[in-house]
């Protein structure tokens, strides 16, 4: 075997790839932590003030609000996720013909970009005047859809179809994929051993099917506590603030000068992430 | 009973493929509608057929720019993902020793961090370096949102494939650095195809960074063109606002037929990687 020198380009070779990531990621983010302690307003000389900002935020209606926002679109989406995307699986993973064309339609909408999505949703949606409010008209049921703009519950609640309904395309494939390393024998053997198919399902499925079960929670935990795009053109975080997401409230307080403030927000929201991301990550580790 | 559990299977399924493309159908045939008709008046599935929407929305929300951009950034931001991604999975792989050690560690804590958290701050930095509305400035923001997870997938292939090859390179002459880039890196093209797939589509719809960084109306991406052209309008002339939808999703939906293939095994083996 021949053993690298211990010198020679080979071994800088993940230095610009560091380089990389050291300016853009890692020096902003230690930047971040400095910024939040302060009252810059982007332009005049950053003032220290401790934890003025973590506290301000705390006693900030709207921050509260929208925490419970991001949150509970977090705790519906996310699992609704995994769960239509399992199901659409289970259905996809078996032999018919145009398999490959339903799944390339499934996946579809989650390759295009979300904020064109939720802007397309609002033509279907728009109260009174959306292709789904006229259709529904037609057969006398429009109040079923009524004002849904107007009211907290009905946003949140579509917000989260959307959110579901375009991203189910990917937790499928990822699915699919660990559907689809599952040896044949097992299912065989255990139909033997006289097991139903609930348990064949819970004792074969379930446990084999784990690092795409961990993958699929944590990337959507991540997706929908930062969600961004879709709220901004389906409601713009309205009516009033109440569907406003930490990011999208990140984003406001920066344009409304309060720099320092949008950071210390940042990394509470930081927090918020890795949290159930470290619970989630421990609770899904393979026994093995 | 056999039977009819599988009517029932087929049935669901064409009712979910159905669901996916109902707002492709409405999109297109609102943008085809003439600006007179109010929505949906008459046969709501019947368009007008007004072609001309598409030259007022293509002149008005200069979406062919925003096209270019996006395209110029994607490309950008891969290629340098891919190199520097590619060069770290490759040392990190075979070399170990305490630096890559530590980037791969770095890399790992990481990966679980959206760029919303520090966007911030970078926001300062871009701006002291003259890298807002630049198009270079949002590739690199890009690639950097990209790395940690690309490496990753990097280094898991570059393992699972024998020294041997690098070690026959090296006999007849190469170093351990050309080596990887003559015999390595085009023998991951499984692992470069998922990285492009997994990030190209992400970098080309990005909105939360670019709501930052490209704000001049010349160096604007889709999703800001976008919404920029969208909120003028605010709910008047749904005939281009639907049009110029169509535009804008039409190089993407090209580029996922075109892909097709390779993107759900890509995916599948980044994932399973991952």
């Amino acid at each position: 075997m021949i053993k690298a020198k211990k010198t020679g380009l080979h071994t800088f070779m993940a230095v610009p790839a560091f380089l990389l990531f050291a300016l853009f990621f890692i020096y902003p983010l230690t930047r971040g932590i400095q910024m939040s302690l302060t009252d810059w307003d982007g332009l005049s000389p950053a003032k220290f003030i401790g934890f003025r900002n973590f506290i301000d935020f705390f006693s900030d209606e709207r921050a509260i609000s929208d925490i419970k926002t991001t949150v509970l679109f977090a705790l519906c989406s996310a699992p609704l996720l995994n769960i239509v995307g399992l199901i659409y699986a289970l259905l996809m993973n078996a032999e018919f013909k145009g398999k490959g064309l339903a799944r390339g339609i499934i996946y579809l909408p989650a390759v295009i970009s979300p904020l064109i999505m939720g802007y397309i949703w609002y033509f279907l949606l728009q109260p009174g005047r959306g292709f789904l409010f006229h259709a529904l008209d037609l057969v006398g049921m429009s109040s079923l859809l009524g004002n849904w703009m107007g009211k907290y519950s009905s946003a949140m609640m579509v917000l989260i179809i959307v959110n579901v309904w375009q991203y189910a395309g990917m937790t499928m494939v990822i699915y699919l994929a660990g559907l689809q390393s599952i040896p044949e024998e097992l299912y065989e053997s255990a139909k033997i051993d006289g097991a139903g198919s609930w348990q064949i399902f819970r004792y074969v499925t379930i446990p084999l099917l784990m690092p795409s079960i961990r993958i699929n929670i944590v990337t959507n935990i991540i997706g929908s506590l930062s969600v961004f795009d879709i709220v901004m053109s389906l409601t713009g975080g309205g009516p009033g603030y109440s569907t406003e997401t930490l990011s999208i409230y990140i984003m406001r307080m920066c344009y409304g000068s309060k720099t320092g403030y949008s950071t210390a927000v940042a990394l509470i929201l930081f927090v918020i992430i890795l949290v159930p991301v470290a619970v989630s990550m421990r609770m899904t580790r393979s026994k093995d | 009973m056999k039977y009819f559990t599988k009517t029932l299977k087929i049935l669901a399924v064409i009712l979910i493929c159905g669901a996916c493309m109902l707002p492709f159908f409405i999109l297109l045939i609102l943008s085809l509608n003439t600006p007179k008709r109010i929505f949906y008046e008459g046969n709501m599935f019947v368009p007008d057929f007004y072609f001309h929407n598409y030259i007022d929305a293509w002149v008005q929300s200069q979406i062919g720019t925003a096209i270019i951009n996006s395209a110029v950034i994607t490309i950008v931001s891969l290629l340098i993902i891919l190199a520097c991604s590619g060069m770290a999975g490759y040392a990190i792989a075979r070399f170990g020793g305490r630096f890559n050690n530590m980037v791969f560690g770095i890399f790992l804590c990481c990966m679980m961090i959206p760029g919303i958290i520090n966007t911030v701050p970078l926001y300062t930095l871009m701006r002291k370096i003259h890298a807002i509305n630049t198009l270079w400035g949002m590739a690199l923001v890009c690639a950097s949102l990209a790395l940690p997870a690309a490496t990753f997938i990097f280094t898991g292939f570059v393992k699972s494939l024998p020294r041997d090859i690098e070690e026959a390179a090296i006999i007849d002459g190469c170093t351990w650095f050309s080596a990887f880039w003559r015999v390595t890196f085009p023998l991951l093209k499984p692992c470069i195809s998922a990285v492009i797939i997994l990030n190209g589509f992400g970098i080309w719809n990005n909105y939360a960074q670019a709501v930052f960084f490209l704000q001049d109306r010349s160096k604007q991406n889709i999703p800001q063109a976008i919404s920029i052209f969208f909120q003028q309008f605010a709910g008047a002339k749904w005939n281009l606002m639907a049009a110029t939808a169509v535009i804008a999703v039409i190089p993407v939906v090209a580029a996922f037929l075109f892909l097709q293939k390779q993107l759900m095994k890509g995916l599948t083996a980044g994932a399973l990687k991952g």
